[in-house]
C-alpha cells in the first residue's frame, strides 16, 4: 500500500519545482483570488484591515479585562499573536479546499499540482501583509520597540510558512479523497485557538502551562511574535520549528508521491 | 518530430459514493456486473465495464489496454459511444489522468482544449480574461502581448473588451474565448468536440480562423460524435468501445466500421 517507486518520487519532485518555477502563474491566481472577493465593493481591500482592525480592538481590551494586563501589553500582543495566527488558519483551512475549489483545473489541463498551493499560500501571506498595518499603528501608538532579535525574524516567518506549507499539502490530499475532513479542520482549529497563548499569556496557565508548551502552535507563533514585541524566542521555539518544518516536508513529500496521481480520481 | 506511443494503458475510476458501496457490501461486486447485463438490453455498449479493483472497491475500467503511436501530421478521429472511454483517453494524451498501468509517450507539447472558457472571470473585463485564459493556456507574458492585437481585432468587440464580461450575451464570451484560445500555435492538440463560435455572420470568419489554426497544429487528436466534422478534419480513426479499442487505421476504414455497427444496433 505504501510502497513507493522510484517514478512516484522523480514525478513528485517534478511537480514541485515546476510548481515553484511557475510562480507567476500562482501570483496571478492569487491576486485574481483578492481582487474577485473585492470587486464592486467601495472600500475593496480595505476591509480586510478594517475588519481585522476592529477584531484587534475588541480582543485588546477583552484580553485586558479578563487576564489584567494592561492596555499597552495586551493590544500589541493580541495583534502580534493574531496576525499568523489568520496566516496559519486560513493557509491551512484553504488547503483543505484547495484541490476540489480547483477541480475544474486540475481535470481539465495539465498543472503541476503545487501551483495551487502556492497560490494559496501567497494569497494568504499578501492578506495577511494587509493587516500588517494595524499592527505599525498599534506599535506606533504604545511605542513599541522591537528587540534586535528581529533580524532573525524574516527567517523565522520563512519556518513558519514552511510548515505552513506541508501542513496544506496534507490537508489537500486527504480532503479530496475524504470530504468530512474539511469540517474536521476547521473544528481542529476552533479548539487550537484556545489552547494557544494568544489572548492570554502562557505564564497565565500557571501549572497546566504544558498545554501551551506541547502546542507546536504555540512556538510557531512566538518565533514572529516575540521580535516584534521587544522579546526573543526561546532556543526551544527555533527547534520545535525547525524539526516540525523539516520532518513534516519529509513525510508529506512522501505520502504526496504517493498519493499524488490519483488526487485527479478524486475530484 | 511530434509522436505520441500508447502502450497497453489502462485507467479505472474508483467509485466512492456510499450507496454503491453499501450495495456491493450487500450483493457483492460480481451480482452487480452479472445484474447490470442481464437488464441491459441486448447490444447495449454504453458505458465502461463495471469490476472490481483489487482492493475489491467498485471500478468502471474507462480504459482496457489500449497501445496506439500516432505520428507528426496524423489527424486523429475518435468515434465510439457515450462512456466508450473517448474523453478518458484523450485526458490521459493531456496529461491530467495518469493511467494505471502501461505507458503513454507525448514527443512534443500537449494542448488540451476541453473548455473554452476555462479560467474566464465574468466580474473581469474582456482584457482581462484576455489575460487570464492566456496564463491559463500557460503562454507567457509576451506571447500574451503579441497575440493581443489579433485577439482583439478578430473578436470585433470593441468598447465591450473595457466592460466586465458578465455584460456579454454568451456568444460574444465565446467569440472571446474563441479568438484567445485559438492564438496559439500547438504541437499537440487534444479538442473534445470542435470548438467553434458565433452567430451566422460570425461563423465564416470563424471557420476561417479554424482552419488555419487547425492547419499549423503538428498533431490533432478529436473526439466527437459528429460523422461529417470528423470526415472534413481527420486522416486516420479510431474506435473505442466499453474501453478498449476495436480499431485504428486510415479514417474512411474506420468510420465505415463504425457506421455499420451502429446501424446493425439500431436495427
Amino acid at each position: 500500500m505504501l510502497a513507493l517507486t522510484a517514478r512516484q518520487l522523480d514525478l513528485a519532485v517534478d511537480d514541485l519545482q515546476s510548481g515553484i518555477s511557475s510562480w507567476r502563474l500562482s501570483h496571478f491566481l492569487a491576486w485574481q483570488d483578492i481582487k474577485q472577493r473585492y470587486r464592486r465593493s467601495t472600500l475593496g481591500p480595505i476591509w480586510m484591515t478594517l475588519s481585522f482592525g476592529i477584531q484587534i480592538f475588541t480582543m485588546g481590551f477583552l484580553s485586558a479585562a479578563l487576564f489584567g494586563a494592561r492596555l499597552e501589553k495586551s493590544f500589541p500582543y493580541v495583534c502580534a499573536g493574531m496576525l499568523l495566527w489568520g496566516l496559519i488558519t486560513t493557509t491551512v483551512s484553504d488547503g483543505a479546499g484547495l484541490f476540489v475549489a480547483s477541480a475544474r483545473y486540475i481535470t481539465q489541463i495539465k498543472c503541476p499540482l503545487s501551483v495551487f498551493l502556492i497560490q494559496a499560500i501567497w494569497r494568504n501571506i499578501m492578506i495577511a501583509g494587509h493587516n500588517v498595518a494595524i499592527y505599525v499603528a498599534i506599535a506606533l501608538y504604545f511605542v513599541v520597540i522591537p528587540s534586535p532579535s528581529l533580524i532573525l525574524w524574516p527567517l523565522g516567518l520563512l519556518l513558519v510558512v514552511v510548515c505552513l506549507s506541508w501542513m496544506a499539502l496534507v490537508a489537500a490530499v486527504v480532503s479530496a479523497r475524504y470530504r468530512d475532513v474539511p469540517l474536521i479542520i476547521a473544528n481542529i482549529f476552533a479548539v487550537l485557538f484556545w489552547l494557544t497563548p494568544l489572548i492570554y499569556f502562557p505564564e497565565q496557565l500557571g501549572r497546566k502551562r504544558f498545554i501551551a508548551d506541547y502546542n507546536p502552535f504555540t512556538h510557531m507563533i512566538a518565533l514572529v511574535r516575540e521580535p516584534l514585541l521587544g522579546a526573543s524566542p526561546t532556543l526551544n521555539d527555533w527547534l520545535v520549528v525547525l524539526v516540525l518544518a523539516v520532518a513534516g516536508w519529509i513525510g508529506t513529500f512522501l505520502f504526496f508521491a504517493r498519493f499524488r496521481s490519483r488526487i485527479v480520481y478524486w475530484l | 518530430m511530434l509522436s505520441i506511443i500508447s502502450k497497453d494503458i489502462h485507467v479505472e475510476f474508483p467509485i466512492y459514493d456510499t450507496r454503491t458501496r453499501s450495495l456491493k457490501y450487500s450483493l457483492g461486486i460480481k451480482q452487480i456486473a452479472k445484474g447490470l447485463s442481464r437488464i441491459a438490453p441486448k447490444n447495449m455498449n454504453v458505458g465502461g465495464q463495471i469490476g472490481a479493483s483489487e482492493t475489491g472497491r467498485v471500478v468502471v475500467k474507462a480504459l482496457d489496454g489500449v497501445s496506439f503511436e500516432i505520428s507528426e501530421g496524423d489527424r486523429v478521429g475518435l468515434m465510439g459511444h457515450n462512456g466508450s472511454g473517448k474523453t478518458t483517453l484523450l485526458r490521459v494524451l493531456a496529461g491530467i489522468y495518469e493511467p494505471a498501468t502501461g505507458v503513454i509517450q507525448a514527443n512534443g507539447r500537449v494542448f488540451p482544449l476541453f473548455d473554452l472558457q476555462l479560467g474566464m472571470d465574468p466580474e473581469a473585463t474582456g482584457i482581462e480574461n484576455i489575460w487570464m485564459r492566456g496564463k491559463m493556456l500557460n503562454l507567457s507574458t509576451k506571447q500574451i502581448q503579441d497575440a493581443l492585437d489579433d485577439v482583439i481585432d478578430f473578436t470585433e468587440l470593441g468598447d465591450y473588451l473595457y466592460m466586465p464580461a458578465r455584460a456579454y450575451s454568451s456568444g460574444m464570451a465565446l467569440r472571446l474565448a474563441f479568438a484567445i484560445s485559438t492564438a496559439i500555435t500547438p504541437e499537440i492538440l487534444v479538442l473534445d468536440e470542435m470548438i467553434g463560435a458565433g452567430d451566422a455572420s460570425f461563423i465564416a470568419k470563424a471557420d476561417a480562423r479554424l482552419k488555419t489554426f487547425l492547419a499549423r497544429t503538428g498533431i490533432l487528436v478529436i473526439a466527437s460524435h459528429s460523422m461529417g466534422m470528423l470526415r472534413q478534419w481527420c486522416n486516420k480513426g479510431m474506435l473505442l468501445e466499453q474501453g478498449k479499442m476495436l480499431a485504428y487505421g486510415p479514417f474512411e476504414d474506420v468510420a465505415s466500421m463504425y457506421e455499420s455497427k451502429v446501424a446493425a444496433e439500431q436495427r
